[in-house]
């Protein structure tokens, strides 16, 4: 019960923070950090995987509203939802013995960084994709997802040494 | 049957999955189908509503800036008024394109509006505009700041509305070089939020930098000389059939605070003779 009501207290203000504050912030006018997919980094192992999607959809459903974007948000976190349970089997040995959420504290520096490196870029790829529905601006999508990842990366990063 | 039963249960995962993406695909492709629905975009009541409160709070920080440009206006309006006294009195010189431009105003009403989003880093950038139906701003109109173009409201609900703006890569907008009074289309390609594109202007036309752009005034939504931009660059390739039109639009979006919208009572008996 302790848990729901901290990963909801969590989810409301990641997702205040994105809209309000990082929405509105365009470094070097082509960095978008999308820092709100921590809350679904941090999610416990000990999830179900479809109730784990249906949050990850729930999530993304929210911030498609606040971005006016129908299903790109929604897409790019079931993605994540979907694939962070196979790559921390991966990652960490019995992950399922693990009931807190997961943090570098929990699970390791070195897995959750991998585990950041691969779901952040991901996530910030089919954003800025699926958002422009085409490739006409290939090289400088490119160098959009590189530049917001490396910012998500290092807030998330940031974030995840408070407790 | 049983086989189908167990495959099912094995990848209720992966099925879930799935399911879960078709439907965010369709709604992508529902959004690039019919832009004009509001229930998933930034104009639905609870997201517009907290973004004007935080609007609300975020003005105070503008002030000082807000009543330098409120400043600015009032000497240009009182230079205007000044203008226009001495055109009455003088009746000397009949300023044509000044005639022209107010006749183009009398059909329109303005209904002033804040700004309270704005995207401008996306290629499909909107922004979100205090006024709704209860103003009576309704679809397809027109939004100007000042004396340049802004954007085409593309959803409204009871209290506020949604602004596709010149910056978004669907931008076809119809357009004039005022001093020739050539047609063109304004277009935006992505990325930078200061310049434009005009597109299918001859080669036989004469075009140079500082050429100023306007709206042509063929269609309801604005009315004629309305700024769009000034030409900065004008290329053209030996072979080419077109210039290739690089504009830095009048207006900057990423400062815009307070627009109008045009509301033009004609546009409906206008767009019913077009469309015969």
């Amino acid at each position: 019960m302790n848990n729901i009501v901290r990963h909801s207290l969590r989810f409301v203000w990641v997702i205040l923070l994105q809209v309000l504050l990082f929405n509105n912030l365009h470094w070097l006018g082509i960095a978008h950090p999308y820092i709100y997919i921590l809350f679904l980094l941090f999610l416990p192992a000990s999830l179900p995987r479809w109730t784990e999607m249906l949050i990850g959809a729930f999530t993304g459903v929210i911030m498609d509203i606040a971005c006016s974007s129908p299903g790109v948000h929604m897409s790019a976190c079931v993605a994540i939802a979907y694939l962070r349970p196979l790559l921390l089997r991966r990652l960490v040995q019995e992950v399922e013995r693990i009931d807190t959420e997961i943090r570098s504290y929990t699970i390791g520096l070195q897995p959750f960084v991998v585990l950041c490196a691969i779901l952040i870029p991901l996530h910030h790829a089919m954003v800025v994709v699926l958002e422009a529905w085409n490739l006409h601006m290939f090289g400088w999508q490119v160098l959009s997802i590189l530049l917001s990842s490396i910012l998500t990366m290092v807030l998330v990063l940031l974030f995840d040494r408070t407790k | 049957m049983r086989n189908l039963v167990q495959f099912i249960v094995r990848n209720s995962h992966f099925l879930l999955f799935i399911v879960l993406e078709v439907v965010a695909f369709l709604l992508i492709i529902t959004r690039q189908a019919y832009p004009r629905s509001t229930m998933m975009t930034a104009a639905n009541s609870v997201s517009a509503g907290v973004n004007g409160g935080a609007d609300y709070m975020a003005q105070y920080f503008g002030l000082r800036s807000d009543n330098m440009q409120l400043n600015d206006e009032v000497c240009r309006l009182q230079a205007e008024v000044e203008r226009l006294t001495n055109l009455l009195e003088g009746q000397t010189e009949t300023d044509s394109a000044a005639a022209g431009y107010q006749y183009a105003h009398l059909g329109y009403q303005m209904i002033p509006a804040k700004v309270i989003d704005i995207a401008t880093g996306n290629e499909r950038n909107y922004l979100t505009l205090n006024k709704g139906l209860r103003d009576h701003i309704e679809v397809g109109q027109g939004v100007i700041e000042g004396n340049s173009v802004v954007g085409i409201v593309s959803s409204v609900n009871e209290h506020f509305s949604l602004v596709v703006p010149v910056i978004h890569i669907g931008t076809h907008l119809s357009s004039r070089i005022a001093k020739n009074g050539y047609i063109g289309f304004t277009r935006w390609s992505g990325v930078d939020s200061r310049h434009a594109q005009l597109t299918e202007i001859g080669r036989h036309i004469e075009v140079m930098p500082g050429d100023s752009v306007i709206t042509s005034g063929l269609t309801a939504t604005f009315p004629e000389g309305l700024m769009i931009g000034v030409i900065e660059r004008a290329d053209l390739d030996e072979g080419d059939d077109y210039y290739r039109i690089r504009m830095r639009l009048t207006t900057d979006f990423k400062r815009l605070r307070y627009v109008q919208v045009l509301a033009n009572p004609m546009a409906d008996e206008m767009q019913s003779i077009q469309q015969r």
